[in-house]
């Protein structure tokens, strides 16, 4: 006989806490993944806050550039960590050659990517602390300066990093491990284009067409809006979070597409 | 229990399971059988919903898949010899995520129960790295039955073990069928230890049912004296066309009448 009821708890809740605190094992006995978590933002905070300095210091006129350079920072990692966590949490199964085992119990695609979801948020809160902690302790910038307007903004660039993950598990799902590189790599494709640390009137002018397209590029519009004291330029939040909306449901419909070509074909067995 | 239909998956290098029905019944073991490349593995993940069918039905407890997959799981326990357990995680905290998975109200009494079951609870600290091959086997199976689930599903479950290991899982699991009324549905190479456990034979051959029905039957319907001689008879089959193969059954059949 199964004991399948809970004391007031559904099992889906259970079902997402089981799998948050297996990656969350997974970390804690990995502490190489730290350098994810932790040691890229600080490098990156301490790389980009220098070159901030060194321009204001140096240019005429550049008074800008550190704020840009430090807003840009501190919300890319929003971004890098939201996508990253998930990437790796999915990867960490393909690794472990337990994805066979999770498909085996009653846990819906959604609980799974929950829980995974779910510990992402503290490799979240952990890294990016690390990037506005060295960025305020070191280079004087408030990230809370944005005001509340940095609530949106965090949701939205969460929401991306998840997209742009689903992305990624639907492409493994497809192409097996040699999809994985994406999982790092596809992000420095996408930051060059979204005006994370200039405006897109910086980039040539055949690549401003790409870069208005990109959800990321008027969520970053809006975080540099506020840095520069301006208020909430709600237009460029309107069409951010439209544009999300359609990346979500883009890259949730590719992953589902995805899995079903993975059950069609038989591709579990790569990872058995 | 299990009511598997008419299942076909095709692949890109040809058809792996050809018309495949299945039925495994309340508290029944059963074996499926069949040389390398036989559907045994294709099958059995039709059976569980992680593949889908070309075509073909698969109901389980009264759920049809694939939507009724996430009940049917509710009930069944999967467990493969072949699958490692996760690297960074102690065996009790990897037993306690399965039976958070599967939906247990107490998941320490359950791991404490499934590893005292197998006579392992001194493994419980143990990393999953640690173990040898053997007790990585023993606490997959405990995994699956974790929730003393109304069927089980082992692909090759002592495949690499050494005879005492086999026997202990053997054992478990026979006692699980007795005592819990648990349906078995067990691939193995291993037909010594089929005929040990298992009640009823399924044969797969091209992806086709060749053969169905108890040890004895089986051997009978093949003119061998066990189930070794029925095996290395198929495997020999299964070199030719499968035409061929069809052909030679009935002259098998006839010559053990």
């Amino acid at each position: 006989m199964t004991e399948l009821t809970y004391s007031g708890v559904p099992a889906s809740v259970v079902r997402v806490g089981a799998v948050a605190k297996r990656h969350a094992f997974v970390l804690k006995r990995s502490p190489h993944r730290l350098f994810d978590v932790v040691m890229w933002p600080v490098v990156d905070t301490l790389l980009f806050g220098t070159i901030g300095v060194f321009a204001s210091r140096n240019a005429g006129g550049a008074a800008q550039v550190p704020l840009y350079l430090m807003v840009g920072i501190v919300l890319w990692h929003v971004v890098y960590q939201a996508q990253i966590a998930l990437s790796t949490g999915f990867l960490e199964e393909t690794w472990s050659r337990n994805l066979l085992n999770l498909f085996t119990t009653p846990t819906r695609e959604w609980e799974y990517i929950a829980g995974v979801a779910l510990f992402g948020l503290v490799k979240l809160v952990v890294g990016v602390g690390a990037v506005a902690l060295i960025a305020w302790t070191v280079y004087a910038f408030h990230i809370t300066s944005l005001g509340f307007g940095l609530l949106p903004v965090v949701v939205l660039l969460m929401a991306i990093g998840m997209a742009i993950s689903l992305f990624v598990i639907g492409l493994v799902l497809r192409f097996g491990s040699g999809a994985e590189a994406l999982a790092w790599g596809i992000l420095f494709g996408i930051m060059p284009i979204s005006g994370v640390f200039y405006p897109v009137s910086a980039l040539p002018v055949v690549i401003r067409p790409i870069a208005q397209a990109l959800p990321t590029t008027h969520t970053f519009v809006v975080g540099q809006t506020l840095a520069q004291g301006h208020p909430m330029p709600w237009g460029q939040l309107a069409i951010a979070a439209s544009a999300t909306v359609g990346l979500l449901v883009v890259s949730t419909a590719y992953a589902a597409w995805m899995l079903r070509i993975f059950r069609e074909r038989g591709y579990v067995t790569r990872y058995s | 229990m299990l009511q598997a239909r008419n299942l076909i998956k095709d692949y890109r290098r040809g058809r792996a399971v050809d018309g495949v029905d299945l039925e495994v019944g309340a508290g029944e073991r059963v074996a499926l059988l069949g040389p390398n490349g036989a559907g045994k593995t294709t099958t059995l993940l039709m059976c569980l919903g992680v593949v889908r069918p070309d075509s073909g039905s698969v109901q389980i407890l009264g759920h049809r898949l694939p939507r009724g997959r996430y009940r049917a799981m509710e009930q069944v326990g999967f467990v493969a010899g072949y699958l490692p357990l996760p690297e960074r995680m102690r065996v009790e905290e990897y037993l306690h995520m399965f039976a958070h998975l599967y939906g247990l109200r107490d998941p320490k009494a359950a791991a404490r129960r499934g590893l005292e079951r197998f006579d392992v609870p001194h493994l419980a600290r143990a990393m999953g790295t640690e173990l040898s091959s053997g007790q990585r086997t023993l606490i997959g199976v405990v995994k699956a039955s974790l929730h003393r689930p109304r069927l089980m599903v082992l692909d090759e479950p002592t495949a690499s073990l050494d005879p005492e290991v086999a026997l202990r899982v053997r054992t478990g699991l026979r006692d699980l069928s007795e005592t819990d009324g648990t349906s078995l549905l067990v691939t193995s190479h291993d037909m010594v230890e089929v005929e040990r456990l298992c009640d009823r034979v399924v044969f797969l051959s091209h992806g086709q049912v060749v053969a169905n029905g108890s040890v004895g039957e089986i051997a009978r319907q093949f003119g061998r004296d066990d189930l070794e001689g029925v095996f290395l008879h198929l495997a020999a089959a299964s070199e030719q066309s499968p035409r061929e193969a069809a052909e030679q059954r009935p002259l098998a059949t006839e010559a053990s009448s």
